[in-house]
């Protein structure tokens, strides 16, 4: 596809107009790709990210109108690191003029700071990537910046899409990534990896801005209507370029394979009605299972090599969610055991929620409910729905019908969400049927 | 060494965006193309070049000062007019004098009549190989 040039191209336009849909798609992918690579190789060329990342923007914008209509450039990444590199001689140009005008200086203090050493190998297409997403999710940035800046800089999002995935206004997101782009100019953080000793960090604020826009993307689906740009594929598509720069990552490997494996379901996952439908009672015929097998494949691959992290522990639980070809056949046994280290090395309530109930899965309802009582003192969760929803349905299997009542009624009362609550009132009506009958 | 120098504006032009002047022809741009490579072609040939660069535009230089021993970075240091260094030839020659006829040579560079009346070289020796004279 890359070999083709231009000129071949316009011989054969006849042809080109009746393929022109799976044509355009075809370009949307593969620039959203070239994305990462074009901003870094202008980056680490001419410095300047901020106008860098504006010109790489004019120049993947050119692409996705003139391609369709020319055909591709015979190398199509030179032809946009050529494009955005003259975009970005105007930028500057402009910007310089308009210095001059107003008498002042672009002057910044070159600080020492740990970063390549001249002995290690020079970064590649992916070692850009890899340092462009390090440099969005860069600490000195709010949480809500790096997300919105890693959409725009490393997944080529318009800001337009990055609006809409999110749900929020244009006029934030573009807000929110000039001052993203400012705050990293004036910090002076060079384009290059950060020192070993500082990477693993850097890496982990990686890791979770990829896994929130992930999850993101879960809970913007949920209801609302058709949105371009789907959050959780591109979370999974931004996984794979972490993956590519650092394959040997277990955590990093992990990562990608606990959003395949969740991501597998998505079929399942909601009835034509838009309403969520529980795991146990998904038709698992549903699933993917290309996308199971290689999340297995990466973290078996992951679990052995360590140091084991939350990243693989998850990923675990969820691949033998997955493996299971009915509920009956889930085993719960190893779950509790997954979930019970993941618990020691993270002291997050939620865990420990669902800890409670794979116990009770392994050792009955009560035993569950134990655990959950002990939950009932930590101010992080005890008035949160999902608390009182799972000691609602342990109390349920354990057969106290009016404490689970009691128990649904505070979660739908604390649930945020339209479907979630529609869940729980689902749960309260169908628990008080049976007892109306009665009485 | 050789040095050729050029302008932000005559880097526009070049490279045919919006400038002052109008952009080269396609005719120009090609000449010069063929010219370069045939150029540097001959000095490989005969065994005279060790390097040649073309450097980019002016626009994307910074400067580096040292304000109380601090490095202090200047991006965008030049004027649109002003004309800086654009690329360099290094060759090893058996004199000065070969070195200057070579750089004449580029005064046949095709190119915008304008750019060429104005166009000038510069032909400087590396400073080393003292022990040829002291020996």
């Amino acid at each position: 596809m890359c070999g083709r040039s231009t000129s071949t191209s316009r011989t054969s336009r006849a042809e080109h107009e009746s393929r022109a849909p799976v044509i355009a798609a075809e370009i949307e992918d593969l620039l959203r790709r070239l994305a990462p690579q074009v901003l870094g190789a202008v980056v680490r060329r001419y410095g300047n990210f901020d106008l860098a990342e504006d010109a790489t923007q004019e120049a993947l914008l050119a692409a996705s109108m003139q391609w369709p209509q020319d055909g591709l450039p015979g190398n199509p990444r030179a032809w946009l690191i050529t494009v955005a590199s003259r975009r970005l001689t105007d930028l500057l140009r402009s910007e310089q003029a308009r210095r001059q005008r107003e008498d002042t200086v672009a002057r910044w203090a070159l600080t020492e700071r740990g970063g390549r050493r001249p002995d290690e190998p020079p970064a590649g297409d992916t070692g850009d990537a890899l340092v462009l997403l390090l440099l969005c999710c860069h600490p000195s940035l709010s949480l809500a910046s790096q997300i919105a800046l890693t959409l725009r800089a490393v997944g080529g999002l318009s800001t337009a899409e990055i609006a809409r995935a999110l749900l929020g206004s244009e006029q934030t997101v573009t807000r929110r990534i000039t001052r993203a782009k400012q705050a990293i100019k004036d910090s002076g953080i060079p384009f290059a990896l950060p020192a070993p000793d500082e990477l693993e960090g850097r890496l982990n604020a990686v890791l979770r801005v990829l896994y929130l826009i992930f999850n993101e993307g879960y809970a913007s689906t949920a209801g609302t209507a058709l949105i371009r740009v789907d959050l959780a594929q591109e979370a999974i598509r931004l996984a794979r370029t972490l993956y590519a720069a650092q394959p040997d990552d277990s955590e990093v490997a992990a990562l990608l394979a606990l959003m395949l494996l969740i991501h597998a379901r998505h079929r399942a996952r909601t009835a034509p009605d838009g309403s969520l439908i529980p795991m146990a009672e998904q038709d698992r015929s549903l699933w993917d299972r290309d996308a199971i097998d290689e999340g297995i494949t990466l973290v078996t691959a992951a679990l052995p090599r360590g140091p084991i992290g939350p990243y693989q522990l998850q990923a675990a639980i969820a691949a033998v969610h997955d493996e299971a070809g009915n509920p009956e056949a889930t085993d719960w046994r190893q779950i509790a055991a997954l979930y019970g280290v993941l618990l020691g090395l993270d002291d997050n309530p939620v865990v420990a929620l669902n800890h409670a109930v794979a116990v009770s899965m392994v050792a009955g309802p009560l035993a569950g409910l134990e655990l959950v009582q002990r939950l009932g003192g930590d101010a992080r969760i005890n008035a949160d729905r999902r608390f009182h929803a799972v000691r609602g349905h342990l109390l349920e299997m354990a057969g106290d019908r009016s404490a689970a009542l009691e128990a649904y009624r505070a979660a739908a009362r604390a649930a945020t969400n339209l479907q979630q609550q529609r869940y729980l009132h689902q749960q309260i009506t169908r628990l008080q049927a049976p007892a109306g009958t009665v009485r | 060494m050789i040095l050729t120098f050029a302008s932000q504006q005559q880097y526009q032009e070049l490279v045919g965006q919006p400038a002052e002047q109008p952009a080269w022809s396609q005719e120009d741009w090609a000449a010069l193309g063929a010219f370069m490579q045939a150029f540097n072609q001959e000095l490989l040939d005969s065994g005279e070049l060790v390097e040649t660069r073309g450097l980019s535009a002016p626009v994307h230089a910074r400067r580096v000062q040292f304000k109380e021993r601090v490095p202090v970075v200047t991006d965008g240091p030049y004027a649109e007019a002003e004309e800086v260094l654009a690329g360099y030839w290094v060759v090893e020659c058996d004199s000065f004098d070969r070195a200057t006829e070579i750089a004449a040579r580029l005064g046949s560079c095709p190119g915008p009549e304008r750019i060429r009346v104005r166009a000038y070289a510069d032909v400087r020796p590396i400073d080393e190989h003292q022990p040829d004279f002291e020996g």
